[in-house]
């Protein structure tokens, strides 16, 4: 009986049934909906958003936003670009650079953050107008024009099948696209860091009271400043995966992203004032817009342009029930009415 | 008091009547009356979570109750929220100063009224004048120091015209000067025949300043009267708890540390630092040294300096043959001192983590819960451990710290520095603002240390603390130390003259 | 101590003077009194944002939905033109648009205690499907008529456009409705303590509600200027303002944590943040550097900040506690 309430209490339950409400209202509006490939193929359109909400949990469960991890997609794609198009680097070489390049890019606004005491949404803000500039400048080096985008990347071998660097963004394994693989393996990867790890319980307690953690011998500036490089990371991941989805390198792919990554986080449960939260949550969350906007335009007809409203309204009402719920909202409600 | 004629009733100030508050299931206040004449100053003591604060919010409109009535002047007012509090003559000093840190003491007094600038600046100028205070109206209220801002509060309930003002806990972070000058703007106020509501932890307060008195203890008040109709001792068994489970420390007979063969764990040397400096003394194991001052005499800057949150300016600390000076708080760690903050809701817990959380919270620098992963069975019982040994009242491990109570709350923050199996443990204030069970359970951890051979320093700033626990103590003033006692030695009086830099003949003794 | 709040504004002020001067000595052809006027008149719309955002930074909230009120506000704008209607209407109606959504932002947060960032990030979105509604998903364009294109370009006087001439006065308003009012300092007295603001009868509530029916209005009229300005309004319009405009009060030292900043800041980080691309041409490098030097500039200039601000706090503490041991040592020595 007990487990029973507890499930309640839990916001991860009010998201799977949420969830299958989608796949049942959908599934019924239209059959062709329930297909196990669209359903993937929308969920690898929307992957980029999905993996770096993951990372993303980890910077808010410190207490911390980070609104530059988009800006970072476009930078790592146009730099893998750059150097295998223009100076002719080896594909992998250029991956392994953009994954540097961007894990600086973290390691510098994580230290901003973490060690000079800027709130991170000013400095993340910053960081995005510097890191999407930056792609800019490194398009600019290119031969292509910055507004093509940098294609023709290695694909294909004898037989036709997706191989080598397009594998990442095309292929299939055992039915499952790569993409769809790599965001269990980060996934799995997340949920231990945050929920098995000693790190992932320096980072609740940082969030619940920094203070108290520095107290306790956490070095919580070090702590803070990882979660900036792990979230930069997961950005250039993501980069990655979406350069060798659609062949082409471009310095604002990505660009748009960060409202919904958030909006993903925060559906997931996770508080914007640090300290909880949950990967659960967030993939919960991701999967729940990313089928909404898959849905809404073939079971409803929905302009796939304005798919904001609806999620838009989904997070308005969302927010405003939890705290509704969660303070005892409705007596306090009455009580303000009747003042006025 | 409580007399329910209406006629009479006109007379008060302020009356209260039935009022009852519950929070969930929590009956915090259940059913308090009492009234208030002008100029009378009514002292409200009573331990934490008796619901004095709860009160005092209600009355400022700040929390709704869930019955009862309060009247104003014989009108019954219903008190929605603070403004309407403020325009019926309420205005409370809160125990920590809300003032608005960016903006300078002028704009924090003038916020919120309806008058004129000039007409409001003439009026201040009159009250600062009246009060003798010296203060720059043009200081940011962030450069104040908590005297200065509770002199700006102050201020502003006397702007306010304020016929009932409430002082909660005003004295809790003043120095002796400044708790003389409060209690003379005190009295200035009784004799404008301005009604006051004191709360106060400090029974010779009481004495001091009192025209009436009231005991609160769980949320109903269980004593009250005009105060010459006390004793000290009166209100101390007012105060005690009836139930037959207190835990009190039990008066052990006193066993004498053998300092002879003993080697000091600990050796500071000439330290300085922030609001501190020259300090030296040595630590032996087994032994319980007390450091009594005032507030404000440096000594948690000084405990806190050493456990490496702040810079360090001079001088040596050794601990067991290593050099520790300067090192930081993870290090400091290491090699064996912990330490128990004495702000427990700022530097102590993280209210919406589990007890296991918090007791285990200091471990994850070592490998004691597992190395990458968390062992939570090991985390788990090392946390039920420390519940054991402490007596902590929970219902279950995974419960938040946050609903526990202060007590039970400063148990764990104690289980979190033993957890490293410190050699020396450093206290600071281990029983501000907890009860009196709590308080003797507190007592037992502290001998239970000192039997198992760790070295205990004391801060503490209630002087019959140190004269029932320390084995030996020093006094510093105003960063410096400047008596030092054998167990023999220390009593209430030399202790606290030492504190208050009144060097008796002790000190030759040294 | 009230140096501290000016040189926040006074250090952004010399920054946007180094700017022009740095600009006048690559390309001395700069340093003319039309060009320099026209990065003011450029500026018309994120200064509209930026006050309008400030007045809820103040409070402590933050909104971002006020690039989607622009662009809703805009396409509504060039609505009624394509309708026929007049000036007058238009102004009314973003207002109201602008004002409801603030309103509803305001009551989100101040009511019911959502944090701002997320409620303002689901009204966001709502208001861009909203566009999206309004113009049936269409750009709204082929619109000059009213007089709403010429109106755009008329000069006042001395080079300034009508538009920036309004909003000066609209700045100045705000600036002494925050300076002087008794109410307008609500705003930094609930941001910089809201419980102490309650305890003096200011209603946190209330103050929130009003910034952000401000904000909103604001990015209304801000939406009217760019419908006029650029004379067709996309699906996307306004995507991203709301950054820049965030980026603006924090270059003018308006602290996002609230309680610490002023209008002249606000409206002067909207030049400099509207200047950057202008002054590149001067400086003779291409736009392409426009986000790399904003992200540097906003990035040195908030670090700077906060180390400054952290130093002079840690100093004062440090002051105060050295000066608690000095003078035992003043006293002991006139003892001795």
């Amino acid at each position: 009986m007990k487990n029973v309430k507890n499930l309640f209490r839990h916001w991860e339950f009010f998201l799977v049934v949420f969830l299958i409400l989608e796949f049942v209202v959908f599934g019924a509006a239209n059959p062709k909906f329930l297909r196990p490939a669209s359903i993937m193929t929308s969920l690898v359109n929307y992957i980029s958003v999905c993996i770096i909400a993951l990372f993303v949990t980890l910077v808010m469960i410190t207490g911390g936003i980070d609104i530059q991890a988009a800006s970072i997609i476009g930078l790592t794609s146009i730099v893998e670009g750059y150097l295998w198009s223009d100076l002719g680097v080896n594909i992998w070489v250029a991956v392994a650079s953009a994954l540097v390049v961007a894990v600086l890019c973290g390691a510098l606004s994580g230290f901003f953050i973490a060690y000079c005491g800027v709130q991170p949404m000013v400095v993340t803000l910053g960081g995005s107008f510097l890191y999407s500039g930056l792609a800019l400048l490194v398009s600019g080096l290119s031969a292509t024009p910055a507004y093509q985008g940098i294609s023709g990347f290695p694909s294909k071998d004898a037989v036709g099948a997706f191989h080598g660097f397009r594998f990442l963004g095309k292929g299939v394994i055992l039915g499952v696209p790569t993409q769809i693989i790599v965001y269990l393996v980060l996934i799995a990867l997340c949920a231990w860091l945050l929920h098995r790890s000693k790190y992932g319980e320096k980072l609740y307690l940082i969030g619940v009271n920094a203070q108290a953690a520095e107290y306790s011998g956490i070095n919580t500036r070090a702590v803070i400043m990882s979660t900036y490089v792990l979230s930069a990371f997961s950005a250039a991941i993501a980069g990655t995966l979406l350069t060798a989805n659609v062949d082409s390198a471009k310095y604002n792919l990505g660009a748009g992203y960060t409202l919904a990554i958030i909006t993903a986080v925060v559906l997931g449960g996770t508080l914007n004032t640090g300290g909880k939260g949950s990967i659960l949550g967030t993939v919960l969350a991701s999967l729940i817009i990313c089928i909404l906007r898959y849905g809404l335009p073939l079971c409803f007809g929905v302009s796939t342009q304005n798919l904001d409203l609806p999620i838009g309204v989904i997070l308005v009402l969302v927010v405003l029930g939890r705290e509704i719920a969660g303070q005892r909202m409705i007596s306090a409600l009455f009580k303000r009415v009747k003042r006025k | 008091m409580a007399n329910e004629t209406t006629g009479q009733a006109a007379q008060y100030t302020l009356s209260v009547k039935n009022i009852t508050k519950s929070f969930g299931t929590n009956a915090v206040l259940k059913g308090i009356s009492m009234d208030l004449t002008a100029g009378e100053v009514l002292v409200l003591i009573g331990g934490n979570g008796a619901g004095k604060s709860t009160l005092m919010k209600i009355i400022m409109g700040i929390y709704q109750p869930d019955s009862g009535e309060i009247s104003v002047s014989g009108r019954s007012v219903n008190m929605t929220k603070p403004s309407v509090a403020l325009a019926e003559g309420i205005y409370m000093v809160p125990q920590e100063p809300m003032l608005f840190p960016n903006m300078t003491v002028e704009e924090n007094i003038l916020i919120g009224f309806k008058e004129s600038p000039i007409e409001l600046k003439r009026r201040l100028a009159k009250h600062i004048k009246e009060l003798g205070f010296k203060l720059n109206l043009q200081r940011k209220a962030n450069t104040l120091s908590i005297a200065e801002q509770q002199l700006v509060e102050i201020l502003r309930g006397m702007m306010r015209e304020a016929k009932i003002l409430i002082l909660d806990e005003p004295t809790s972070a003043l120095t002796f000067g400044e708790v003389q000058s409060l209690f003379k703007v005190v009295e200035d106020l009784k004799a404008k025949g301005i009604s006051m509501i004191y709360i106060t932890h400090r029974l010779t307060e009481v004495f001091e300043i009192a025209t009436d008195v009231a005991i609160m203890k769980d949320g109903v008040i269980t004593l009250s009267g005009p105060v010459g109709n006390f004793t000290k001792e009166m209100l101390i068994q007012g105060l005690l708890p009836t139930d037959a489970e207190m835990h009190q420390a039990e008066k052990k007979s006193y066993v004498p540390v053998d300092y002879e063969h003993l080697q000091p764990i600990m050796e500071v040397t000439n330290l300085s630092g922030y609001g501190f400096s020259d300090i030296s003394f040595k630590l032996y194991p087994g032994e319980i040294l007390g450091i009594a001052g005032v507030v404000g005499a440096g000594r948690t800057e000084l405990i806190s300096t050493i456990f490496g949150r702040d810079k360090v300016l001079g001088g040596k600390v050794v601990l067991d043959g290593k050099d520790i000076t300067g090192h930081s708080t993870s290090s400091v760690l290491r090699e064996g001192l912990n330490f128990v903050p004495e702000d427990r809701h700022y530097h102590g817990l993280f209210k919406i983590r589990s007890i296991s959380s918090n007791t285990t919270s200091a471990l994850l620098g070592t490998n004691e819960i597992g190395k990458f992963d968390m062992n939570r069975k090991k985390q788990n019982a090392i946390a039920q451990k420390y519940v054991d040994d402490f007596r902590t009242k929970i219902v279950s491990l995974e419960d938040l710290i946050g609903s526990l109570s202060g007590g039970n709350q400063q148990k764990v923050v104690i289980a979190r520095s033993l957890s490293t199996a410190p050699k020396v443990v450093i206290l600071d204030e281990p029983t501000r603002g907890i009860d009196a069970a709590a308080r003797g359970d507190v007592y037992n951890i502290i001998h239970q240390l000192k039997d198992a051979g760790v070295a205990v320093l004391m801060v503490s700033s209630d002087i019959e603390e140190v004269v029932e626990l320390a084995d030996r103590a020093i006094t510093v003033f105003q960063g410096r130390i400047n008596g030092e006692f054998r167990h023999d030695e220390i009593t209430q009086d030399a202790l606290t003259s030492a504190s208050f830099g009144i060097m008796g003949e002790k000190e030759a003794a040294v | 101590m009230k140096s501290i709040l000016k040189a926040r504004w006074i250090s952004s002020f010399v920054f946007l003077l180094l700017l022009f001067l740095i600009t006048g000595i690559v390309d001395p052809t700069f340093l003319t009194y039309s060009s320099i006027i026209s990065c003011f008149n450029n500026a018309t719309m994120y200064t509209l944002l930026a006050i309008g955002i400030a007045f809820v930074i103040m409070t402590g909230e933050i909104d971002v939905s006020i690039g989607s009120t622009l662009g809703l506000a805009a396409a509504m704008t060039g609505l009624i033109a394509k309708a026929g209607g007049g000036i007058p209407r238009m102004i009314v109606t973003v207002l109201l648009i602008g004002a409801l959504i603030g309103f509803v932002n305001g009551l989100g947060v101040a009511w019911f205690g959502v944090p701002s960032l997320i409620f303002t990030l689901g009204t966001n979105g709502v208001v861009r499907g909203l566009i999206y509604i309004v113009s049936d998903g269409r750009t709204v364009e082929n619109f000059t008529g009213g007089g709403l294109g010429s109106f755009s370009n008329q000069v006042l006087f001395a080079e300034i456009t009508v538009y920036y001439a309004i909003t000066l006065l609209v700045f100045i308003a705000a600036h002494l409705i925050v300076t002087r009012t008794k109410k307008g300092k609500y705003f930094i007295a609930v941001g910089d303590n809201p419980n102490g603001a309650n305890l003096v009868g200011i209603s946190v509530f209330r103050t929130k509600l009003v910034a952000y029916v401000l904000c909103g209005a604001f990015a209304g009229i801000a939406g009217f200027v760019f419908a006029s300005k650029y004379g067709q309004v996309m699906i996307s319009a306004g995507n991203g303002y709301e950054m820049t405009a965030i980026a603006a009060c924090v270059l003018g030292g308006i602290s996002l944590s609230g309680g610490l900043g002023n209008m002249v800041g606000a409206a002067l980080g909207a030049v400099i943040m509207a200047s950057i691309s202008r002054l590149l041409v001067y400086i003779g490098l291409p736009s392409t550097y426009d986000n790399t030097i904003t992200g540097v500039m906003l990035i040195v200039i908030v670090v700077i900040d906060a180390l400054a601000q952290r130093r002079s706090i840690e100093m004062a503490r440090r002051k105060r506690l050295l000066s608690r041991t000095a003078r035992q040592t003043e006293e002991g020595a006139s003892k001795a």
